[in-house]
């Protein structure tokens, strides 16, 4: 390494910014020059930055209340990674260079600039080195806590830390150096995820997984699809319901980047349950649901029949639903100027305040360098105001004041109400500069309000800066959701219709069991969640955790049956076993091919409630074409899946199949979610192998 | 940074420093705008990313708006500006440190276990870059101030709160460290 490679950095070029973040930065500079009248106040006024906490960030990541497939892969590689990291930064800090570096206060030198006028007027010249010398104690007090820091960045796989000290690892070679194990923990870990899977359920952060659920989860970890079971030896079939959708997010940026996601990226139940589906939801809150079932010939096993389970959440009436107090405390740093940034936050929070209630009220914080209060609390009655406010928003405009996140709060609180619903919206790309100068203190006072009544969800949004998991950390302090968009879609998505959702929860614990009859059915076999399987005995059990339902929210499952006595059948029959049995057991219900029971708690309640319904011939259609587009859609998004990981049940159905089932299915599609669905359909059959 | 780049149609930062000590908008507003791409460039040059260079500069900007009525004339402006720029750079990067900045697409690439994510924009001298962001810090603060900002060890000492011979010294330290580093890269 010669002075001469190193004089190349000066040439090397830098990416230019954007003009619409310079036009932030001057216009915010302005402001703040505008706010700090005279030289007393403006010495005061320097803000200090976030600066390092001393308090390790890493705990209770089992404990993360929503589901996020990538995330939970991230978090596992974290966990993969850490130790590596850790002992690179022990390293760091025993170096002798920097610790002599920061023990040593190094006396001043000024340069010939400041030597050449030597002679100006020494008033001056104090009032200047005084703010070198504070920014100088700034700097120590910051250098002071590195070393702290340096055993802090453990869980970072990036770059950096991996190259923190002689001899380094190849970059990042070393988290990632066992690839099964960053890819069984990522499912191990995203399973733990989803059994807490509860949006935003006041009550939902069991501590702990039952152990049982753990193993029976784990062995169908590596089962990868659902096998095809026999009604005689194994009747009963029961699993958790699963509300996550984050696969069909990862698996269409994996298509819309041009490849095929991994297979094990690809939930069935997750993407079946993307998609809302119009199914006759229940009449009152206190039976929270009622199932739909249907039975219908399968596209892709002659022979076969597919018995679809639709489930849709009692939809609370406005009358009903609290009423909501959010404040959204919103990121305007010079980064969120791009258009899928600020104006994307902008629109997803004008279409949410479009589907919020009059008594419903809406405050707005910005905050980039200093903060601002842009809208106090004001109710939906008076809409214009709000969408005023929301427009006049822009990258760069805050203003200094004292906290973001505690004008949030302070605002929240000044509107709270036991029973409404108390809720921080925090929307941002990436920059937690919301005011406190520590981490920890910024999760401590998060929990602490959440302890109070008030919750914090965040929204990201941009790439470049996105910090994925100090968003869910935060979130989930805040008992709240950590979502992410990139489109105007996703946002709505996120906001609008899983903020009902989200914020009136109605059912929790919920599972679903079904009990086959042998006479009528020979095969079985449930697509996807696999991960969410339970034993038979859990599903009376309370103690088992089950996933949540919210306002609305539609889960559907989908069950593929060979009648008994099928010729052909996936699994020989027993030759010791006794057929005349079962059939005789069951003959008094012979019109019923198995019984449907679901439980759930009420979201208040921790004791289970049952409800039942047979699966009879009457609920069967003579045709796919005859069942409703809803039910033709998702049993075409099922199939998707199926294709896509290379499940070994769907026969020669392809892509093509499942275009020409999906396309008339379609429906009303009034956001082009199905759309995007059949593009990206033609996306995967394009896709290289 | 020994020599002033104000046009000589304009007035010097010193001057137009002075005014908007004294409170003028205007003053300010040319002074900001002359140079946000220095303080842009600088904070990129430590963060390795426009985003965040962008968020630092806007940081900058806020700041000098803040504390421009303390100055008094007897630095150079943009000795001034400089050393805010970089203590709010060097802030910012410590404090992000610990979070682990990830694209979604590059969580896809965690799955598939086949790429390190990258937090930095893809440019030339890629390996060099992280290379240097790699050193301890007040080695990649002294290699940054001098070869990428181009001070002299005299500037980079005042800007670091160290001796010149500190600068020399951390200097050496890091051409050795680089040294393996960017052997173990190729």
């Amino acid at each position: 390494m010669t002075a001469k490679d190193l004089d190349s950095l000066k040439s090397l070029p830098v990416p230019p910014p954007r003009d619409e973040a310079k036009a932030a930065a001057v216009s915010a500079a302005l402001d703040a020059f505008d706010k700090s009248s005279g030289a007393a106040q403006a010495s005061t006024a320097i803000v200090r930055p976030i600066s390092p906490s001393t308090n390790s960030s890493r705990r209770s990541l089992m404990t993360l209340t929503r589901q996020q497939y990538a995330l939970a892969a991230s978090l596992a590689a974290l966990v993969v990674a850490a130790p590596v990291a850790f002992h690179v930064s022990r390293t760091v800090e025993q170096d002798p260079v920097e610790l002599s570096g920061n023990a040593t206060p190094a006396p001043q030198v000024a340069t010939k600039d400041e030597l050449s006028k030597e002679k100006s007027d020494a008033d001056k010249r104090r009032a200047s080195s005084d703010l070198l010398t504070r920014l100088d104690a700034e700097r120590k007090r910051a250098a002071e806590a590195e070393v702290d820091i340096a055993g802090e960045r453990a869980p970072e796989p990036a770059a950096s830390t991996a190259f923190a000290s002689p001899p380094p690892p190849p970059v990042a070679a070393k988290p990632l150096a066992a690839p099964g194990l960053v890819a069984r923990d990522a499912t191990r870990r995203m399973e733990a995820w989803s059994s807490l899977g509860a949006i935003g359920a006041a009550d939902s952060q069991a501590p702990y997984l039952p152990a049982q659920l753990e193993e029976s989860r784990d062995r169908f970890m590596s089962a990868g699809v659902n096998p095809v079971k026999q009604v005689a030896t194994d009747p009963v079939s029961t699993f958790s319901i699963d509300v996550d959708t984050a696969s069909y997010a990862f698996v269409r940026r994996a298509l819309n980047a041009g490849r095929l996601p991994p297979q094990s990226a690809v939930r069935a139940e997750e993407m079946i349950n993307y998609f809302r589906y119009d199914y006759p939801a229940a009449e009152t809150p206190a039976e929270p649901f009622k199932p739909t079932v249907t039975v219908v010939p399968s596209p892709w096993g002659a022979d076969k029949q597919l018995v679809h389970i639709g489930i849709k959440g009692y939809e609370l009436k406005s009358a009903e639903r609290p009423r909501a107090n959010l404040v959204f405390l919103i990121d305007v740093s010079g980064s969120m100027a791009p258009a899928d940034r600020l104006p994307l936050v902008k629109n997803g929070l004008r279409m949410l305040v479009e589907d919020m209630q009059p008594d419903d009220t809406v405050a707005i914080v910005t905050y980039a360098s200093g903060s601002g209060v842009a809208l106090e609390p004001t109710r939906i009655a008076d809409k214009a105001k709000i969408l005023a406010a929301l427009d006049g928003l822009g990258a760069g405009g805050s203003t200094a004041g004292a906290s973001g996140i505690e004008d949030a709060y302070r605002l929240a609180a000044a509107n709270f109400e036991k029973t409404a619903v108390n809720r921080i919206i925090l929307a941002t790309d990436g920059d937690f500069n919301v005011g406190l100068t520590d981490d920890s203190q910024l999760k401590d006072l998060i929990e602490r309000k959440r302890a109070g009544g008030i919750f914090l969800s965040i929204l990201g949004v941009g790439a470049g800066n996105y910090n994925d998991r100090l968003m869910q950390e935060l979130a989930q302090n805040g008992n709240g959701v950590a979502a992410y968009a990139d489109t105007l879609n996703e946002a709505r998505k996120v906001l609008v219709e899983e903020a009902a959702s989200t914020l009136f929860p109605i059912a929790k614990d919920v599972k679903i069991q079904v009990e086959w009859n042998p006479a009528r059915v020979g095969e079985y076999r449930l697509i996807g969640y696999e991960s969410r399987a339970l034993n038979r005995e859990d599903f009376n059990n309370d103690k088992v955790d089950a996933g949540d339902i919210g306002s609305g929210h539609t889960v559907t499952a989908i069950y593929e049956i060979t009648p008994a006595g099928a010729a052909v059948t996936s699994v020989d029959a027993l030759r010791y076993g006794d057929p005349a049995k079962p059939a005789a057991t069951a003959s008094p219900a012979s019109s019923e091919l198995g019984f449907l029971k679901i439980r759930y708690k009420l979201p208040a309640s921790e004791t289970s409630t049952p409800i039942s319904l047979p699966i009879t011939d009457a609920l069967a259609l003579p045709s796919l074409d005859a069942a409703p587009a809803d039910t033709r859609f998702s049993i075409a998004v099922a199939a998707f899946a199926e294709v896509l990981r290379g499940s070994p049940h769907t026969g020669s159905f392809g892509y093509d199949d499942v275009v020409n089932l999906a396309t008339p299915a379609r429906g009303a599609d009034p956001y082009g979610e199905r759309s995007e669905f059949l593009n990206l359909v033609r996306l995967a059959k394009s896709a290289p192998r | 940074m020994s020599d002033d780049d104000a046009r000589p149609d304009d007035a010097t930062d010193e001057m137009l420093a002075g005014r908007a000590a004294a409170g003028d908008r205007r003053a300010f507003a040319v002074l900001i705008d002359r140079h946000y791409d220095r303080i842009y460039r600088l904070a990129w040059r430590w963060s390795g990313a426009r985003d965040r260079a962008e968020d630092i500069a806007q940081e900058v900007c806020v700041k000098l708006a803040q504390s421009i009525a303390t100055f008094r004339g007897d630095a150079a402006f943009k000795t001034w500006a400089y050393r805010l720029a970089y203590t709010t750079a060097v802030d910012h990067i410590r404090a992000n440190q610990r979070l682990v900045t990830l694209e979604p697409s590059d969580m896809m690439a965690l799955v598939e276990t086949v790429h390190a994510p990258e937090a930095e924009d893809a440019v030339a001298g890629q390996d060099l870059w992280r290379a240097v962001r790699s050193l301890p810090p007040q080695q990649r603060d002294a290699v940054l101030l001098v070869y990428a900002e181009d001070l002299s060890h005299a500037e980079a000492a005042l800007i670091l709160g160290c001796t010149e011979k500190t600068v020399s010294w951390h200097l050496h330290e890091a051409r050795k460290r680089l040294k393996i580093i960017l052997d173990q890269v190729a």
